[in-house]
């Protein structure tokens, strides 16, 4: 499976950060591609490409406020999540997404 | 010629016609022999100028419409001068106002705020922390001891005699008063006693009856209500002054020396709190100030010269605490100022908070102790001496003891003052030896006598000046004194065999004075020689530079000297022709001004260029904000205050002399003085080298109960290395993110942070706690290892931003987490983190 997703917190200095690590290292485990945009006190860093979007089975929105150029993500199932939430059980967020093809 | 004349004006006073004002105008308009009242549209109150009782009773208050009306021979010359002085004179009177604080509400600490910890709240009007027993005192009442009067001529004497003595005790003071709030306060009396109103107030007391004494107490109930029941607080503080004004009169008629009152005085044998419901401005003075920790009172008010004094002189105090009457006698309290609230010490709660509080100031005094002892360097190896400021022997040796490079500004006109005839010149040349010894080889630069019309001596008639200040001063006056100026430099010149002194002249201009200058220093020299007196001929003569001019002619001034000392203070006064005390213009006067930037730069690089040093005394060299630029101008020196002297050496060695010069190009080719603060603002903090994180702010056995004091002590590791001045800024900065949701993201790990400006540069503390404390985590574990992320709102570079980003990430790893619980050692730790977080050396 391929997932997308962007993390944002409020004050932008570490949870952002620490909700994609999270991803990241779950989505691994489970054998999943997953690319994750950060949007941060440092800015948007690894933005998703129009392709990344494309070829994505469904996307992830772990946010506490509201996220730069959400249009991109209608056509896929999207799941949208308080940025905690990715930290604490990232496994459980990732497991709402509608199990589409096998990866 | 015999008339009636009137005019009507707005008052635009702030605090209206209040103590000050009225007596100067009373003052001015005693001179008019034409009888003036004023009519206060708005009470309908008729008040005669001639008496600051009856203007203050007038209640004049900002945008009241008043009319001056004056009958007699010279009403109409009279009107133009009082309207002048009302509308445009009395606004420079405005200081004492304008020193009252901004007040705000006490905030409890959140350590203390659990139950069963009792706190009294307040208002601070002045800084500082201090404990001690309390001690409740009271002002003094008002005690007739002789009622009955005899022969009414006799007890109108009686008063005459009194309000003399009075009046006399008053000058005196103020003339030798060396304070300056303190002689505002006198001038007040002053004027207060002299008051016809209340003069005659008394004769007609004493004409229906009354004993002399009675008619005091009665003039001090009757004023006291009359002050008391106007609607303005600042005139209701005014009581206090009279009241304290008819106990002296009450004195003075019974015979009693003022300073012998029993009941006056508050006597102190420990370290005590003196806790009142008000005292008298005089009690305040008189307090044991080597008992006297701090002052609570529950009234209110903060204008009233009790609470001026209290600040002027240094002492934390509280006002408006509610109940404060009701503590214990003998009741063990912390006063914190900080905070704004009494603390009795009832419980190990409060003790042990602040007993942290003091722990922390004892790291941070240990911390500036590091660099405080040794000249100092910035990062990239520019040379700074750090002086101090002395006006006596005991501030010459409390600099050295500071870690001093030198006296960079020992006042000598100090020493004059206060006493009816001048100093001896062996009682000079045992000061000025006794403050070179304690340097034990730094140089004391002492500054020749820097008297004239704007810093009187009683003993030296000086010419009436329209503008003393830019009259007949410094050096200017030496050659028509020379019984004054000649064992003055004898005394100096002696004192140099004991150590290095250096000494220059004020109020240089001109190269014919420096050249007189040194002439009669080479005269004294040769006197003491054939007298067989030692002293040493290579002792370095030198200048203050403060008139403009000479800062202009300072390559010639270089012919003649050996050095310089910028007074920033009147240099800045003289040009941008604006006096620093004005409300009006006050703000022109500063270092901040892009012109006088301009104007340093050129005086220090001709100095530099003819080989000579150059230092700066003065109050630019006081704000460390300014340190930058002082550094990138290159002096070889700055003179400030000896408590100021380890923070700006703390200071110096974090800064990069490149990047000073950087700050300081951008402040001189700013067009105003608002652009240089931005980019003092702005640029300043970024001239600091500040790492990230170091072994400072790695604290591995940490053992705070709770999150509260978790968090208090992560940021007082911030401003114990000097990170931040504003602590309770950045804690409340942590506390507001806290609201958000928990910083607890579990397995042990909170990572609290925040966002504010009032860090110096981006932090990382780490702190590893003895015992699980409860974090409302995620997973509800309790956290061993919490680390504090602080950064600045605006930072130029996002490098500290990446730094901690990578942190988020690899706190999500446990291998990373465990290794960090396993730290046993700063360095090691600070190593680790470095390496993981991908931070150069």
């Amino acid at each position: 499976m391929n997932i997308v997703a962007v993390t944002a917190c409020a004050t932008g200095i570490a949870h952002t950060y620490m909700a994609a690590e999270q991803l990241e290292k779950t989505a691994k485990t489970l054998g999943y591609r997953i690319k994750v945009e950060t949007q941060g006190a440092l800015g948007i860093e690894h933005r998703l490409s129009d392709d990344d979007v494309r070829n994505a089975d469904g996307a992830i929105i772990a946010a506490d406020i509201g996220i730069e150029d959400e249009e991109r993500f209608h056509g896929i199932p999207v799941v949208r999540v308080p940025v905690q939430d990715a930290i604490k059980d990232a496994l459980g967020v990732i497991g709402k997404l509608p199990r589409g093809q096998q990866a | 010629m015999q008339g009636v004349a009137e005019a009507r004006f707005v008052c635009t006073l702030p605090t209206g016609l209040h103590a000050r004002p009225a007596s100067v105008l009373a003052e001015a308009a005693g001179a008019i022999r034409a009888e003036c009242t004023l009519l206060n549209e708005r009470t309908g109150t008729v008040a005669n100028i001639k008496s600051v009782l009856s203007l203050i009773a007038a209640d004049v208050r900002n945008g009241d419409a008043c009319v001056l009306r004056a009958r007699g021979d010279d009403a109409d010359a009279a009107i133009p001068v009082l309207i002048r002085l009302v509308t445009i004179e009395l606004e420079a009177y405005e200081a004492s106002a304008a020193e009252t604080p901004p007040t705000y509400t006490a905030s409890v600490p959140r350590a203390l705020r659990v139950p069963g910890v009792a706190v009294l709240e307040g208002h601070p009007v002045s800084s500082g922390i201090a404990s001690g027993r309390v001690v409740i005192a009271g002002r003094p009442e008002l005690r007739v001891t002789r009622e009955t009067a005899g022969d009414a001529n006799l007890e109108r004497d009686a008063i005459d005699r009194a309000v003399q003595s009075v009046h006399d005790r008053l000058s005196h003071a103020l003339a030798v008063a060396a304070n300056g709030t303190v002689r505002d306060i006198l001038f007040a009396h002053v004027a207060l006693i002299r008051d016809v109103t209340l003069v005659q107030w008394l004769y007609d007391r004493v004409a229906q009856g009354a004993s002399a004494e009675r008619a005091v107490a009665d003039a001090g109930a009757f004023f006291a209500t009359q002050l008391g029941e106007s609607g303005n607080t600042y005139l209701r503080e005014r009581a206090l002054d009279v009241h304290d004004l008819m106990l002296q009169l009450l004195d003075a008629i019974a015979g009693r020396d003022p300073s012998e009152a029993a009941e006056m005085a508050i006597v102190l044998d420990q370290p005590s709190v003196v806790v009142a419901d008000t005292l008298l401005p005089r009690q305040v003075v008189s307090l044991d100030r080597q008992y006297v920790t701090a002052l609570v009172l529950e009234q209110a008010g903060t204008t009233s010269h009790t609470v001026i004094l209290a600040r002027a002189l240094g002492i934390p105090t509280l006002v408006g605490v509610a109940n404060a009457m009701r503590l214990a006698p003998g009741t063990e309290v912390v006063v914190d100022a900080t905070h704004g609230i009494v603390v009795p010490l009832g419980s190990s709660v409060e003790r042990a908070f602040y007993q942290g509080e003091i722990e922390v100031a004892e790291r941070r005094t240990r911390f500036l102790q590091r660099t405080a002892h040794a000249p100092c360097r910035t990062v990239d190896g520019r040379a700074l001496a750090i002086g101090a400021n002395a006006a006596s022997a005991r501030e010459a040796i409390d600099g050295f003891a500071a870690g001093a490079d030198g006296v960079g500004l020992f006042r000598t006109e100090m020493l004059f003052m206060e006493r009816p005839a001048p100093p001896s010149e062996d009682e000079q040349y045992e000061t000025y030896a006794r403050s070179v010894e304690a340097g034990q080889g730094k140089p004391v630069i002492i500054r020749a006598l820097d008297v004239g019309g704007d810093k009187p001596l009683p003993y030296l008639a000086m010419p009436v000046e329209r503008n003393p200040f830019l009259g007949y001063r410094g050096v200017r006056l030496y050659a028509d004194h020379p019984a004054l100026v000649r064992p003055h430099l004898r005394a100096i010149v002696r004192a140099s065999a004991h150590g290095p002194i250096w000494l220059m002249a004020p109020m240089v201009s001109a190269v014919d004075e420096v050249q007189w200058f040194k002439a009669q220093i080479a005269d004294v020299q040769r006197e003491l020689e054939a007298e067989g007196i030692a002293f040493d001929p290579t002792m370095p003569i030198g200048a203050m530079i403060e008139v403009p001019a000479a800062a202009l002619l300072a390559d010639h001034l270089c012919a003649e000297l050996d050095f310089f000392s910028i007074g920033t203070n009147d240099l800045s006064q003289y040009f941008m022709a604006a006096d620093r005390d004005s409300t009006h213009v006050g703000a022109l006067s500063s270092a901040r001004n892009p012109a006088f930037l301009r104007l340093l730069r050129q005086t220090v690089d001709t100095v530099r260029a003819h080989g000579k040093w150059i230092g700066v005394c003065g109050e630019m060299a006081a704000d460390v904000e300014h340190l930058p630029l002082l550094v990138a101008l290159g002096v070889d020196e700055i003179s400030v205050a000896p408590t100021d002297v380890a923070l700006l050496k703390s200071h110096l060695v974090q800064l990069s002399g490149s990047a000073c010069d950087g700050v300081l190009q951008k402040a001189i080719t700013s067009a105003r003085a608002a652009d240089v603060d931005a980019v003092l603002a702005q640029e300043g903090p970024a001239a600091y080298v500040c790492p990230i994180i170091d072994a400072d702010l790695v604290i591995l056995d940490d053992a705070s109960a709770n999150k509260e004091a978790v968090v208090h002590a992560l940021v007082s590791a911030l401003y114990v290395t000097g990170r931040t001045d504003l602590p309770q800024v950045v804690e409340d900065g942590v506390w507001d993110r806290e609201a958000t949701y928990s910083t607890g993201l579990g397995h042990g790990f909170a990572i609290p942070h925040c966002k504010t400006d009032a860090v110096r540069g981006a932090s990382l503390v780490v702190m590893k706690l003895a015992t699980g404390v409860d974090w409302g985590s995620l997973d509800g574990a309790p956290v061993r290892l919490a680390l504090l992320l602080a950064t600045r709102r605006s930072d130029a570079s996002n490098r500290h931003l990446e730094v901690f980003s990578v942190l988020a990430r690899r706190l999500m790893h446990s291998s990373f987490r465990e290794q960090l619980l396993a730290m046993t050692d700063a360095n090691e730790t600070v190593a680790f983190l470095k390496q993981e977080l991908g931070i150069d050396a």
